[in-house]
């Protein structure tokens, strides 16, 4: 007997099409051809743009923060001032030469690194122009890193709103891909902030831009993962500083502690709220506050609504649980010795003064790379209606099982402003959620070398489960070219792109990124 | 003397994997062939998805000169004695019939890796802080200064032999050999891989068209004839099977260690030299090779590229990074795997359910009495051991790699 399938065989059989149950691709695309190389290098000079060639200079930037992408750069260019960048752009429409822009090179999936072509670095630009205390504002450079910019803010008591927790990203960086912050559920992902900014054009066009002027470019900017524009200055919305007061809440389920984020979230019932987890085995609810009288009205309402326990009361709960399976002995080993290293990170009294934490930007920064951060970093993350959230946190969870023995797990609100609706098609935010979207990030604890085919294999299975979802992927900035089509759709993708093609019509700037 | 960052003995396709991730992080790589390029290999060129996967990723689309006709395969059939045959089509769709003088020729250009072909290598001396690699272009002795060496030159690596001596006579050799007949009558479906388990056929016995031709090839241990052996099979698809060919028109053949993916036992090299692909020993089951090792070819220049980065021993992080490889390859032959999941990228299970009762019995006793034919080489305990080794430790121990 002879039991052959009978499914029909693809259009091209050996095209990348073929490949029916693996969607993963071009994760490391071919090198651009270096065509008109030589005459482009003679004509940027000419326009007094330096533009670096050696081996080290290029080899900086051959591969960014995810590690499983790496390309050479025919040159680089440290940017300078908005001049010098619409002539780099003038003079590769002209020759038909690749430019990608590199901020803190956070990406994952290697969007920041240049497969040949020249590597705009914008970490040249990186000066606060000027400061507003009394309109809230700030007019800086877009090559600063976040934590340069607070610590210019501190000095005028003031603070930025909403900023990635990794700080080592650059302004510009964040405003072209999202970038969220435990305080996001009420304010919005780092994006929302930006009030005007100066842009320069794939054609090389020095234009300001915001809401009211220019308002199409400033949609298409903002969130744009750098297909629209580079931004060289962005005025931003600002805050007073406050220290925090911040409460810690323990769960062993995911869901509980998910359900519990979202009843806050939905309430207004915190300033800050976030979930951290190790492993889905001490899952951590943190909540924070501005003001006493904010702190004082969640302990009256909504403390005692919430299903989580403080330190202690987690820990008696885990013993037995723990006791009855000796085969976890292992896990509750890793869970005490991280509590004994992590905790006190977070209680540091050069940051923690009478109950107050100040520096929260130094705090957080820090704990990332101390404890979450490692030369690479692979997190795949989900963006999520709220109702779908409890589902993609759950399979995620059970992707970071299957690869690593231990991971972490970073869930925040993003607050949707209606007023931005523009600026979210075709972005890291969902089109299905309202109100609010959902992010979860899903860090492997990458305490040993992994080969990238594993990484990526793993990466692969979180997008997937957007795909499956109908979700988005909030940093973006960590998503494959290949799923984009895939998660928003032909149409969608296919509008912005003939836009790209009108804007860029040599499709010179950050090519391969998305389109 | 030549002085690089990473010279690599081969220029197959784990060699111009492991090309493209050197040159790719900027690093100075030298590519040694001995045969002019493009150079014939000998090979079913019967690539598994996820070694297609890689080729479109790493190196575009493949061109057409790369391909043999039929262009593609879409899954196997395995055949038995009792005249049971199982069709399984690939998960991950269809998946070229390479044409491997062209396909490796094309994917170490896109590797752009400097290549020196008609270049043999002929020995090495690990200094500690890099590697003197001697070779011979056109009979003259040429010298190369390297800071690693990649051994991607396959199952008969002079590179392994060099930093191993002793290790061709640690492992059964086989020999592998095919036969191109011109066609009377095939009833085979063309568009399937074809094998059989056949105790009295060989160890791997195959068949399956190209070009016009059948090719019909037998593996077993190294010692036995060729001609018999394949006379044999050839018979036995005649009278079984109602395959009528002609007499061959060409035939070739090769030596291959069809064990160390089996029982665990790669080589990966010493000091500053990495062995790669089936040099390693790495062999998917029905004796694909090509997806491994374009695989551990590109982990063997990450693991390169991540030693220059993290200043540390590149041994180690090969060897940490092969992991997820060799668990693939591996998870293959273990038999708990096979039972339980799918380490396939066809699938067997299914297709055994697909069958009666009566027919799912001779197929396991006919692949039991397959399984037999293996007693000699004793891999058993080691069988059971790396199988158990598995969902204990959540891969494979690196205690019996070298």
């Amino acid at each position: 007997m002879d039991t052959a399938p009978s499914n029909p065989l693809p259009p091209c059989p050996v095209g990348p099409d073929s490949l029916i149950a693996i969607k993963r691709q071009q994760t490391n695309p071919a090198r651009w051809n270096g065509a008109n190389w030589a005459a482009f290098a003679v004509a940027l000079r000419a326009a007094e743009v330096e533009l670096l060639e050696s081996l080290a200079a290029c080899g900086a930037f051959a591969t960014d923060a995810g590690g499983t992408a790496y390309g050479m750069p025919h040159g680089v260019v440290i940017a300078r001032d908005a001049r010098q960048i619409s002539n780099l752009l003038k003079t590769a429409q002209e020759h038909g030469v690749p430019v990608t822009v590199r901020g803190g090179g956070l990406t994952t999936e290697g969007e920041s690194v240049a497969f040949g072509g020249v590597l705009l670095d914008m970490t040249g630009m990186s000066r606060v122009k000027s400061i507003d205390a009394a309109a809230l504002t700030v007019r800086t450079e877009c090559g600063i890193f976040w934590h340069s910019l607070a610590e210019e803010l501190r000095r005028e008591g003031l603070d930025y709103l909403s900023a990635p927790l990794n700080l080592t990203s650059t302004v510009g960086g964040s405003l072209n891909v999202g970038g969220i912050d435990v305080n996001s559920p009420r304010l919005g992902c780092s994006a929302d902030q930006a009030v005007a900014l100066q842009v320069v054009t794939p054609t090389g066009d020095i234009v300001e831009c915001s809401e009211t002027e220019r308002a199409d470019l400033f949609q298409r900017v903002i969130l744009g993962y750098g297909q629209f524009g580079v931004i060289t200055e962005a005025t931003l919305k600002v805050r007073r500083y406050t220290p925090l007061r911040m409460h810690y809440f323990y769960y062993s389920s995911l869901r509980t502690a998910v359900e519990d984020l979202q009843i806050l979230d939905r309430n207004d019932a915190s300033d800050y709220s976030g979930i951290l987890t190790i492993m889905d085995s001490a899952v951590n609810l943190l909540v924070a506050f501005d003001s006493d009288e904010r702190e004082a009205a969640f302990n009256a309402k909504w403390r005692a609504r919430l299903r989580g326990h403080g330190e202690f009361g987690f820990a008696l709960r885990a013993i037995p649980r723990y006791a009855l399976r000796p085969w976890k002995w292992p896990e509750a080993l890793y869970l005490w010795q991280r509590k004994r290293q992590l905790f006190p990170e977070f209680r540091r009294p050069e940051y923690l003064r009478d109950g107050l934490m100040h520096d929260r930007t130094v705090v957080f920064s820090r704990a990332v790379w101390k404890f979450w951060g490692s030369r690479q970093m692979v997190i795949p993350d989900l963006a999520t209606s709220a109702e779908k959230f409890i589902k993609a946190v759950e399979r995620g969870n059970a992707v970071c099982r299957k690869y690593f023995p231990y991971y972490t797990l970073y869930c925040v609100g993003i607050k949707l402003r209606g007023d931005h609706k523009p600026h979210y098609e075709m972005s890291c935010i969902p089109p299905d959620a309202t109100g609010w979207a959902y992010g979860c990030e899903f860090e492997p604890v990458m305490d040993r070398v992994y080969s990238r085919d594993h990484l990526q294999s793993f990466k692969n299975e979180i997008y997937d489960i957007g795909v499956n979802l109908g979700a988005s992927y909030y940093r973006f900035g960590g998503m494959m070219k290949g799923y984009i089509r895939r998660a928003l759709g032909d149409e969608v993708v296919d509008r912005h792109l003939a836009m790209k093609r009108k804007a860029d019509p040599a499709m010179i700037l950050n090519r391969d990124v998305i389109f | 003397m030549r002085n690089v960052d990473v010279i690599i003995v081969g220029a197959s396709l784990s060699a111009a994997a492991a090309a493209k991730r050197l040159t790719d992080a900027g690093l100075e790589t030298v590519v040694l062939e001995r045969k002019s390029l493009p150079r014939h290999k000998i090979c079913s060129g019967i690539l598994s998805p996820r070694g297609h996967r890689f080729l479109i990723e790493n190196f575009g689309p493949l061109p057409r000169e790369a391909l043999h006709e039929p262009t593609s395969c879409r899954g196997v059939t395995f055949h038995f004695p009792s005249m049971v045959s199982m069709s399984m089509d690939f998960f991950g769709g269809t998946t070229p019939h390479l044409h491997r003088k062209y396909s490796d020729h094309w994917a170490i250009k896109q590797s752009r890796a400097e290549v020196h072909d008609e270049t043999s290598f002929a020995a090495l001396e690990d200094r500690g802080d890099h590697v003197l690699v001697h070779a011979r272009k056109n009979g003259e002795p040429v010298e190369y200064r390297a800071r690693y060496v990649i051994g991607a030159d396959g199952p008969s690596s002079l590179v392994t032999r060099a930093v191993y001596p002793d290790y061709p006579k640690q492992i059964p050799w086989f020999f592998v050999g095919q036969k191109f007949h011109d066609i009377i009558d095939c009833p085979l479906d063309q568009q399937y891989f074809h094998f059989w388990f056949h105790p009295d056929l060989g160890h791997y016995t195959w068949s399956h068209a190209r070009d016009g031709r059948q090719i019909v090839g037998v593996g077993f241990k190294r010692g036995d004839n060729f001609a018999a052996k394949h006379a044999n099979v050839v018979n036995y698809l005649s009278e079984k099977h109602g395959v009528k060919l002609k007499e061959h028109t060409d035939d070739e053949g090769c030596a291959e260690n069809f064990g160390p993916s089996l029982i665990n036992r790669y080589v990966f090299g010493k000091g500053n030299v990495l062995i790669t692909g089936q040099a390693a020993g790495f062999l998917n089951m029905i004796g694909e090779g090509m997806s491994c090792a374009l695989h551990s070819g590109a982990i063997s220049g990450e693991a390169i590229v991540e030693a220059r980065l993290r200043n540390r021993p590149v041994q180690e992080l090969y060897r940490r990074m092969i992991a997820s490889e060799v668990r693939r390859t591996t998870d293959q032959w273990n038999p708990l795997k096979i039972a339980f999941d799918r380490p396939h990228e066809a699938d067997f299970p299914a297709a055994l359910m697909a069958l009666s009762w009566r027919e799912r019995t001779k197929v396991l006793r006919d692949m039991w009495r397959f399984v037999v034919l293996y007693k000699e080489f004793k891999w058993g305990r080691q069988i059971l051991r790396a199988a158990l080794q598995r969902p204990l430790l959540g891969g494979y121990s690196m205690q019996p790699w070298r």
